[in-house]
């Protein structure tokens, strides 16, 4: 069955069979390529191979990769974040090691260290794996490394070297912002974008330093070097040297991000710090000029390889030191709520700046009763006056009014409930419910007490600060907001600019002006108050009132803001104790929103503080302050200044004249 | 009956021979290699080596067995098969490395059986119209779609290394073919050509980086051409006699990511010096010349084609990869047929010389 005809089969492959000349060309041409393998193979093992064995038979060639130093992070000034230092490693390569108890007892004295646990440390590696030095101390100090260098030879097997290590200069300033570096794990190994890494490299992990990581990484350098028996550098064959990587031009602003964190700092003995976040932002282009995440840890912490303790303690800590939550905290915004509840009532015509509402101190909706945060009531309010008290009364009404959806679609113009944009990792989008997401997430509908929850941003509402900080310099910026930008620009390591980073597009709220304004007015009286007027016919005279925010006052400066208290628990559970008695993780968290100059606006801050335990304006404002307390500041040094050097100017436009009316 | 008696009694010793010597160098050496810096240690992969040669042995066993002239029956029912798994492949292929190209979780690679499927479908052609009555570039228009389809396929993959393999192992039937040089020359420029157009829309930025590397080597010393680099020093250091087995010093080979693989030779270069690799590859090139004469004595056409492709299968891999270790070409991920540590390499490795065998034990069954 096989076979359909011998005969035929045999005639053909007459025919068939390729000529022989033919196929000698084919093996002819194998021939030549492995040919001329060989004789590669003579060039390079025979003729350039002497060459090597004639410098010593027990020579060998070592590659030793030359790292190279990760980019700098500055902040707006060229001030240095991040940068890289040399540090001194000791190293120990087992293969090198002489016979004998020699080296490890030397090198041993030498750091201080008992020998026997470097030996344990090194090991007895077999096979290739011997070549491989072993790295005892990462990180040597000036006078160990001179007594290491001096005794050298007396330790054969010992190499050292330096090799770059992070350094963030300001340890926790901006450390979630900075991000960490570490060690690339065995599974981004495996992939093709990182098939320029090899195990043991570093690699950013978490904020900026894992974002721009093509950026500040730089290229690593290679040194092929002919050592000795001892493991010593005879000769360099070829070098190449590696190139540094690129800097990072921050829109951060150092001064102000040292006062915020400084801020943040308790002074009275025996109090922790304060926790919580804040975010500074120019309402004009979306600049983050501080970003600030409490408690914070030491970045220095992950530069050389965290160790396992330190690691534990920091994931471990039941506040969560490494989360940053400038970003990723989300928290009820409160009373910070209130200024866009005001909008959405304003654009809908439910009031006018002139309405008012009566504050008993409660507000009953149905059988239930809502209570406003002062008890005794604010009488008839405003909306200025609602905002500058923080009246929550005039809010439920308004809310009730308005409704859940109209609140949420006014929020949501300014940003708040989706994430902003920033170019960090983890960001949080929060949470501005309506009525369709309840349907979809809870499978319940909606009810209008929770309404008057969500009118004074408790309830389902959840905010990041840095959306907070975004809304309120869309507030002072007439509506315009932009997704926040950390870094200006990228150069590389000798200055070039390598990409500038665009200010974000612009999202438009897409509020009257007017509206805008009114509002506006209520967030400067919770800072600056209602100054009292003078007795006339028709009206008595007034006193002035305080805002509720007037710990945020910068004298010389005009500040708008608003405080909030966000309920953390349900009020039941924790109203019959004494607050000192309420655990902290029960207290309430504070809130400040604030924007300045109230004029022009320049900048945007929004300060959480967690579990405060005490309102917005007692503890949250005051931080707000000292940030704003020190733009101002900056402020008037640059004007004062510009002034000098305008003086000189005019001197210069001034003695001109009078020479030239002199000549003739 | 699928094979009688004289088959057996023409048994190809010689065959059997060369490739049982290169297949134990080979787990000699991959020994070696996998004792530096693999994970899993030496044993392991060493291990896995010999079980995946177990394996081949049966699947070459089948492919000498089923005589070849089914083959040519079945050839455009095996290469539609070969055809459906690629672009089973581009479908539901898990990605390892950038290469869409690997089924049942990165374990068969059927771009290899292609290759395989490819020469049987040309032997099929060309005994149909023997390449000694091809006179004309348009004769070979029907061979060039044949090859086209895989490739195409094996390109939407975007596993440039084995597109180009496969379009090689097609290259080496063109000796056979009677076309005049001048066909050629008009062939060179339309080459060129396509070759820039590759350049510019098919190569991905690490590919045109691997041969800017190539090309001048101290571009980036530890990228692609680092690799080189390291190769060309650790052949260099082997010398007249190597090192000697697990003894090479040249302690930078530890910084060849896949010297189990891809740079299993320069392992072998280093250890055994000038000599042992010499005798390896005199070794490969007495079993290609050994396949053309499988070719040369084979009792038909088909069995001739079958063998001259299968050859190429061999060569072309075999050629790119020393040349790579060598420095002679740029780094191109190509294991060693029968050297290197792999199971798809391996196995199609263990086809070809099944289907070898094959050709060779019915040369005189008429």
């Amino acid at each position: 069955m096989i076979f359909k005809g011998s005969d035929h089969d045999r005639l053909s492959s007459a025919n068939e069979a390729p000529s022989e000349l033919r196929l000698g060309l084919i093996a002819l041409a194998i021939l030549a390529v492995f040919g001329l393998f060989v004789l590669r193979l003579f060039q390079l093992q025979i003729l350039e191979g002497a060459d090597l064995a004639d410098r010593s038979l027990r020579n060998s060639v070592r590659t030793v990769r030359l790292e190279a130093p990760r980019g700098d992070i500055v902040d707006r000034e060229g001030r240095v974040l991040a940068t890289s230092r040399p540090a001194f490693r000791v190293q120990v390569i087992a293969n090198d090691l002489p016979d004998g108890d020699v080296t490890f007892p030397v090198l041993g004295e030498l750091l201080g260290r008992d020998p026997e646990e470097i030996e344990k440390q090194v090991g007895r590696p077999t096979g290739r794996r011997r070549f491989q030095p072993v790295v005892v101390e990462g990180d040597l100090g000036y006078a160990a490394r001179a007594r290491i260098e001096e005794h050298r030879y007396a330790m054969p097997g010992v190499v050292t070297d330096m090799v770059p290590r992070r350094d963030y200069v300001e340890e926790e300033s901006a450390a979630h912002m900075l991000g960490t570096i570490g060690q690339i794990d065995a599974q981004q190994l495996g992939q093709e974008a990182f098939s320029g890494y090899r195990a043991g490299d570093v690699i950013g992990k978490y904020g900026l330093e894992l974002g721009l990581e093509s950026h500040l990484r730089g290229r690593t350098g290679g040194r092929n070097l002919v050592v000795d028996v001892a493991g010593q550098e005879i000769d360099v064959i070829e070098e190449v040297a590696p190139v540094p990587g690129g800097r990072l031009i921050l829109t951060l602003d150092l001064d102000l991000q040292r006062a915020a964190e400084e801020a943040f700092r308790v002074k009275a003995p025996g109090n922790p710090d304060r926790m919580g976040a804040l975010v500074a932002i120019d309402p004009r282009n979306g600049d983050v000029l501080a970003m600030v995440s409490r408690p914070a840890y030491d970045p220095n912490l992950f530069a050389g390889g965290i160790d396992a303790s330190t690691w534990a303690s920091l994931t471990g800590d039941a506040w969560h030191p490494l989360r940053n939550r400038a970003i990723s905290g989300q928290y009820p915004p409160g009373s910070t709520y209130k200024p866009f509840v005001a909008l959405a009532a304003l654009a809908e015509g439910k009031i006018d700046a002139e309405t008012t509402v009566y504050c008993p101190g409660y507000y009953r909706l149905g059988r239930r009763v809502y209570r406003c945060w002062k008890r005794s009531g604010h009488g008839e309010v405003n909306l200025a006056a609602a905002l500058r008290d923080s009246c929550d009364v005039f809010f439920y009404q308004v809310g009730i009014d308005l409704g859940v959806d109209t609140i949420a679609s006014f929020a949501r113009r300014f940003g708040l409930g989706t994430r902003t944009g920033v170019a960090l990792q983890g960001e949080a989008a929060g949470l501005i419910p309506t009525r369709a997401w309840k349907e979809r997430v809870r499978g319940e509908s909606w009810i209008k007490g929770e309404t008057v929850s969500a009118a004074i941003g408790q309830g389902y509402d959840l905010v990041t600060p840095i959306q907070l900080a975004n809304a309120y310099a869309a507030l002072a910026h007439g509506g315009v907001h932009f997704p926040p930008r950390l870094v200006q620009r990228l150069e590389s390591w000798d200055g070039q600019v390598v990409a500038e980073n665009p200010i974000g597009e612009a999202k438009q709220a897409g509020v009257d002006p007017v509206f805008l304004n009114q509002v506006r007015e209520g967030l400067i009286a919770v800072v600056e108050g209602t100054p009292g007027r003078p007795g006339t016919d028709q009206n008595p005279p007034t006193r002035t009132v305080q805002g509720t925010g007037a710990r945020a006052r910068v004298t010389g400066l005009s500040v708008a803001g608003k405080t909030g208290t966000s309920q953390v628990v349900r009020l039941d559970v924790v109203e019959s104790m004494a607050e000192q008695d309420i655990p902290i993780r029960y207290r309430d968290h504070a809130l400040f929103a604030a924007y300045a100059p109230t004029e022009a606006p320049e900048i945007a801050v929004a300060v959480v503080v967690e579990h405060a335990g005490e309102g917005g304006g007692t503890v949250a404002a005051p931080i707000a302050r000292a940030v704003i307390a020190q733009w101002f500041e900056k402020k008037r040094a640059r004007e004062r200044e510009s002034e000098a050097g305008a003086d000189v100017v005019q001197q210069q436009a001034v003695v001109h004249p009078v020479t030239q009316s002199e000549r003739p | 009956m699928l094979v009688d008696r004289r088959s057996l009694q023409n048994f190809d010793w010689v065959l059997l021979g060369l490739v049982s010597m290169l297949l134990l160098l080979g787990v000699v050496n991959l020994a070696s290699a996998a004792a530096a810096g693999v994970e899993g240690g030496m044993a392991d992969i060493v291990r896995r080596q010999v079980t995946l040669i177990g394996l081949g042995f049966f699947v070459a066993l089948v492919a000498a067995l089923i005589d070849y002239r089914h083959m040519e029956r079945f050839g455009p029912l095996i290469f539609g098969a070969a055809l459906f798994l690629l672009a089973l492949t581009l479908l539901v292929g898990t990605v390892t490395r950038g290469a869409q190209a690997w089924l049942f979780e990165g374990s068969f690679q059927p771009s290899e059986i292609a290759k395989i499927a490819l020469v049987i479908a040309l032997a099929r052609y060309f005994h149909q119209r023997p390449p000694q009555i091809i006179t004309q570039l348009r004769d070979l228009v029907t061979p060039l779609l044949i090859t086209a389809l895989p490739v195409g396929l094996i390109i939407l993959q975007r596993d440039m290394g084995v597109a180009l393999l496969t379009v090689l192992v097609a290259l080496t039937y063109l000796p056979l073919v009677h076309i005049p040089l001048r066909a050629w020359a008009g062939v060179a420029l339309v080459g060129l050509a396509g070759l820039a157009a590759l350049w510019s829309f098919g190569l991905k930025a690490y590919q045109q980086s691997r041969i800017l590397d190539f090309l001048d080597p101290s571009r980036d010393p530890l990228a692609s051409g680092y690799q080189a680099m390291q190769s060309r020093i650790a052949v260099g250091s082997g010398g007249l006699l190597g090192t000697g087995w697990q003894e090479g010093t040249q302690t930078q080979l530890r910084f060849l990511p896949t010297q189990h693989t891809d740079f299993v030779f320069s392992v072998l270069a280093e250890e055994w010096g000038f000599l042992g690799s010499t005798l390896v590859l005199l070794t490969f090139a007495a079993l290609l010349l050994w396949g053309l004469w499988i070719a040369r004595n084979s009792k038909d056409g088909f069995g001739a084609m079958l063998a001259v492709g299968l050859v190429g299968t061999l060569f072309w891999p075999a050629a790119i990869n020393v040349a790579m270790v060598l420095g002679l070409a740029p780094v191109i991920g190509v294991p060693l047929p029968l050297f290197s540590y792999g199971g798809s390499a391996l196995l199609s490795a263990a086809i070809a010389i099944g289907l070898l065998f094959n050709v060779s034990m019915r040369r005189y069954v008429f």
